[in-house]
Order: C-alpha cells, then sequence, then structure tokens
C-alpha cells in the first residue's frame, strides 16, 4: 500500500524534474531492505504455521482413539520440544523467519496439549483457565526467544482469553479478579511488544483494553461511568494533539495512535452517555455534543491522522443517523435538526478551507525562502 | 539500520528452548499429575446422572451431564448464607444410600468438616444471589462434561436421557471431583486410566 504509493509519488517527482531518478532508486532501495517491510515469503510461512497448528489442535480435539491417550501425550509433548529447539537451531543459523514460524507452532502444540489434558479427564468450566495458561505459555516463549511473532501470538490469545471469559463465565457473571485480568493481560501484551520490538502487535492490546472498557459500561452501566469516559478520552486526545499542549510532540514522534485511541475513548464515552440521556432534549444535546466530538478530531488530527479522520467521519455519520431514528417522532423536528447541522458544518467546511489555505500559503512562503 | 536488527539476543536460543519446553512440558504434567493422583487416591462415589451433540472446538465431542447434585435445595443449607450478591464456593455432603447412589445430605457456603462415611465435595466458584424466601442453588463440580470420539456421543446421550446413565468419580480431600467410570445401567462403558 504505502510502497505503491510512495513508488507512484517518487514517479511524478522525478516527471516534474524535482528528484533525482538514482535518489528515488536508493530510497526505494533502503525501504525494502527494512526488517518490517511486507514480504510474501515470510507472511505465507507464518500463515502455514497457523495451518498446521489448526491441523494440530483439531487432531487432538478428533479424540482418536487409535491413538492411546500416553501416546499422545507423549506426542504433544515431543512437538513441544522439537519445535522450541528447532527455533533454536534456526535462530543460530540466521534464519529468524523460520525460527518464529516454528515458535508458533511450538505455542500451537502446547494449546493442543492443554486441551488433550482437558479431554483426558474430562474437566469442565475450566476453559478461561486453560487460555490463561496457554497464553502465559506463549509470553514465556517470546521472553525467551525475544521474538515479535510470538509476542503477536501473546495478543491473540490475550483475546482469546477475553472470548473465553465472557462466553464461559456468561457475560454479567465474570467475578472481579478475572475482569480486572483482562487489563493486566493488555499490559503484558505492550510489555512484550516493547521487549521484542513487535510494533504493530500493540493495537491488539490497546483494542482489548478498549474493548474491555466497553464490556465494563455494557455490564455495569452508570452516567458517572460514562461521563468519565468521556471526559478521560477527550482531555487524552487534547493532550496529544491541542497545538502547544506539551505533550504533543510526543505523541507525534509516537505515531497515530495516541490520537486514535484517546479519541476512540472519547467517543466511546460518548456513545455510552448517549446510551444514558432520557428524554428528547437530553438526548439531542448529548447527540449534537458527539457530533462536535467528531468534528473536534477531524478538525485537530484529521489532517495527519488518517485513522482519526476515518473513525471522526464513521462517528459522525452514525450519530446523525441516531439522531434522525431518534427524532423520527416528528419529521419536521428531523427535517429542522438536518437543516441546521447541515448549515452548521457548511460554515465548519467554509472556515477549515479558508484555514487549510491559509496554512499551505505560509508552507509555501517558507519552503521558497 | 532498522529496528529489528539492533535487537540484541539476550538468551543463547538453546537455553530459551530448554527453558520454554520445560515450562510448558512442567505446566502439562502438573495439570496431568494434579488429576491423575484424584483418580490415584480419592474416594468413590457414584452418581446418578438426570436427563445434541456439542462440540468444544479445542476439546471435540463431549456429552453434558446433569446429576442430582447440581440442584440443591434451600433446606440442605447450614450455617450463614452470603447475605449480599458475591462469588461463592458451595461444600456439598454426599452420603451413600441404600441403592448405592450417593445424594447430598448438607451444603454449606463454609468448609464442612469430615464426618463418618460422607464426602465433602466443593462447588467451582460461582455467582451467589440471595433471595427470600430461600430458593434452589445450580452449581458445578467440573465434572458436567465427558469427551467422546468423535461421532461417538450419541450413545451416551441417548442412555442419559432414558436416565440408564451413572458415573461414578473419584474425590479428593479438598473436594475437587474427578470422573474414573461412566456406566450404563450399571455395566462400564468408559472406565479412565490414571494417565
Amino acid at each position: 500500500m504505502y510502497r505503491a504509493r510512495l513508488e507512484r509519488d517518487f514517479k511524478s517527482w522525478i516527471d516534474k524534474g524535482l528528484l533525482q531518478e538514482n535518489t528515488a532508486r536508493a530510497m526505494l532501495a533502503e525501504y525494502d531492505g527494512r526488517e518490517s517491510t511486507f514480504r510474501a515469503g515470510r507472511v505465507l510461512l507464518i500463515l502455514a504455521a497457523l495451518l498446521l497448528s489448526a491441523s494440530i489442535l483439531l487432531l487432538v480435539a478428533a479424540n482418536w482413539d487409535a491413538l492411546p491417550r500416553l501416546a499422545r501425550v507423549a506426542g504433544i509433548v515431543a512437538l513441544i520440544w522439537g519445535f522450541h529447539f528447532a527455533a533454536a537451531w534456526l535462530v543460530r543459523n540466521g534464519r529468524a523467519a523460520f525460527a518464529a514460524a516454528a515458535l508458533v507452532l511450538g505455542a500451537a502444540a502446547f494449546g493442543g496439549g492443554i486441551a488433550l489434558v482437558g479431554q483426558m479427564y474430562h474437566l469442565s468450566g475450566d476453559a478461561a483457565d486453560a487460555a490463561l495458561l496457554w497464553f502465559a505459555g506463549a509470553c514465556v516463549s517470546a521472553l525467551g526467544f525475544r521474538s515479535a511473532a510470538m509476542a503477536t501470538v501473546a495478543g491473540g490469545l490475550a483475546w482469546f482469553y477475553f472470548g473465553t471469559v465472557l462466553t464461559e463465565d456468561g457475560f454479567s457473571m465474570v467475578s472481579d479478579w478475572r475482569s480486572w485480568s483482562v487489563p493486566a493481560l493488555a499490559v503484558i501484551v505492550v510489555l512484550l511488544v516493547r521487549f521484542t520490538e513487535a510494533g504493530r502487535t500493540r493495537h491488539l492490546a490497546y483494542l482489548l483494553f478498549l474493548s474491555w472498557l466497553a464490556w465494563l459500561y455494557i455490564d455495569s452501566p452508570s452516567l458517572a461511568f460514562a461521563g468519565g469516559l468521556a471526559a478521560f478520552g477527550l482531555v487524552g486526545f487534547l493532550a496529544v494533539t491541542l497545538p502547544g499542549s506539551p505533550l504533543r510532540p510526543l505523541a507525534l514522534d509516537a505515531g497515530s495512535a495516541p490520537a486514535f485511541y484517546s479519541f476512540s475513548l472519547a467517543l466511546l464515552g460518548f456513545t455510552a452517555l448517549q446510551y444514558e440521556a432520557v428524554g428528547l432534549t437530553t438526548e439531542v444535546v448529548t447527540g449534537a455534543c458527539t457530533l462536535l466530538v467528531a468534528l473536534l478530531g477531524i478538525g485537530l488530527a484529521g489532517a495527519q491522522n488518517g485513522a482519526v479522520r476515518y473513525l471522526g467521519y464513521v462517528a459522525f455519520a452514525g450519530e446523525l443517523l441516531y439522531l434522525a431514528f431518534e427524532t423520527l417522532g416528528s419529521m419536521l423536528g428531523t427535517s429542522g435538526f438536518f437543516l441546521i447541522s447541515g448549515l452548521v458544518v457548511a460554515c465548519i467546511a467554509w472556515l477549515v478551507i479558508r484555514i487549510e489555505g491559509h496554512m499551505a500559503r505560509t508552507r509555501q512562503t517558507g519552503a521558497s525562502q | 539500520m532498522s529496528a529489528v536488527a539492533s535487537k540484541t539476543r539476550w538468551l543463547n536460543p538453546l537455553l530459551a528452548a530448554l527453558l520454554v519446553a520445560g515450562a510448558q512440558t512442567a505446566a502439562l504434567g502438573y495439570m496431568i499429575e494434579g488429576r491423575a493422583s484424584i483418580l490415584r487416591n480419592g474416594r468413590d462415589v457414584l452418581l446418578k446422572t438426570v436427563p445434541v451433540d456439542p462440540r468444544d472446538l479445542l476439546r471435540g465431542d463431549y456429552v453434558i451431564l446433569s446429576y442430582d447434585i447440581s440442584r440443591i435445595a434451600p433446606e440442605l443449607f447450614k450455617g450463614d448464607v452470603p447475605a449480599e450478591a458475591e462469588e461463592a464456593q458451595l461444600y456439598v455432603r454426599l452420603e451413600k444410600q441404600l441403592d448405592g447412589f450417593w445424594t447430598a445430605t448438607e451444603a454449606s457456603f463454609q468448609p464442612l468438616p469430615a464426618a463418618g462415611d460422607s464426602v465433602v465435595l466443593r462447588s467451582l466458584p460461582f455467582s451467589y444471589y440471595p433471595s427470600s424466601p430461600p430458593t434452589s442453588v445450580n452449581v458445578a463440580y467440573g465434572i458436567e462434561r465427558f469427551y467422546v470420539p468423535e461421532g461417538e456421543g450419541r450413545t451416551l446421550e441417548e442412555a442419559r436421557n432414558a436416565q440408564a446413565l451413572s458415573v461414578n468419580i473419584r474425590v479428593d480431600g479438598s473436594g475437587k471431583a474427578q470422573i474414573r467410570e461412566i456406566a450404563v445401567n450399571g455395566s462400564p462403558v468408559y472406565e479412565e486410566p490414571l494417565y
């Protein structure tokens, strides 16, 4: 995606004489040489490892009685040892991609082993504990081998754990320590990501944390909680995006994540507030605030941050639709609301266009000097 | 140059493999021995079961088992009952009846002392909501599933629905239960080995 866009832009700059052709070629070569760049072979290798993992897990689930139980246990333990030592050998020979695949398979074998013991002894009601143990095994592997792939597997297993907790214990029957274990897992995944430099995997942890907050709210809704989410999100978002804020340079340095997740949190809070609102006036006022927050997000961070921009658009459109349905009691009222919002948005659009034009002009004069 | 290339190994990969595989094997071994020790040393208890083919994604096909003792009548409660909704565990005293089956004679939210020939079974943690007057409580003991080879669940389910299924469990000193044998009309169908 980014590579194709880069190449296209380079081509147009070369055509305009802004960029030397050999410079552009050198820049692309540098980009292609980066470790994190998409490589079809590497991705296919991990996909193959995932398919083989599924086959191990399903072989256990089939409970095939032609193979004695003890042989199955021995087989799975042998797989665990085999895959991890194969990974060690591959790492020593500098074949990092194959090592990552072997580690993924090793983690799958461990998960298969946990399932096998549960099957052997007919355990029930322990699925969440089993998922937690599997996660712990993946963490040990990610730590021991300092493997980014295993950090990603751990992130996926943290999600699996959250899903298991919700389905096993029932949506609202989750005990306190279990509920708090979910953000703890998210923190562990973030630490693993930092240690293994797994980069993008951190989003799994951030999204897990946000989903956990959403679940907490749905489980025990209250006005204070909804307001807290909205306030925290909004303050965080303003702190990382408002020009002049001391946190802004730090956040910009960290990429688009701080602005996006604080914005998501704010929108989550406003969605909850919308749910709390009773009566037409409060509903419309809350809705108008949500629309303003969506516009604020687009205005403050939309230019540099595509994720915030699209989330802002989606929230804006969703909120408008919601308000339309809620106020549908009188079509005239809805029409009036849309009329006013249309005019307001048009005014904002005019303002934004003026500001953007002004900024572009100052940048141009700055560049020509 | 790139971030990943600067990443240093902090453990010898062979040592890491030994550590990871060893820890994972130890975890599996601990799980197995924890269960096998109940089968080896636990007290024998025979339970009667009461009247799809469910499938666990990871553990395969299983038959759902429900017991007389899964539903505890309020008359059985001894001692303090939680006044507010909380996560609780129920201790259930089982005693052998004349027909060979065991049934619940006493239940408590506090540990029950050993007495005579009875066995104390501990439920899995559950959310308890008090009500007045007290109502029956449904509890699980971690023995509600019996995993079978793919496609073999049907016969057991039919026997269960005809109330011809009995389950022999073993219970250890802490009240943890483990299925040992499943019988249809008194004759064993599945006898569980230690390992």
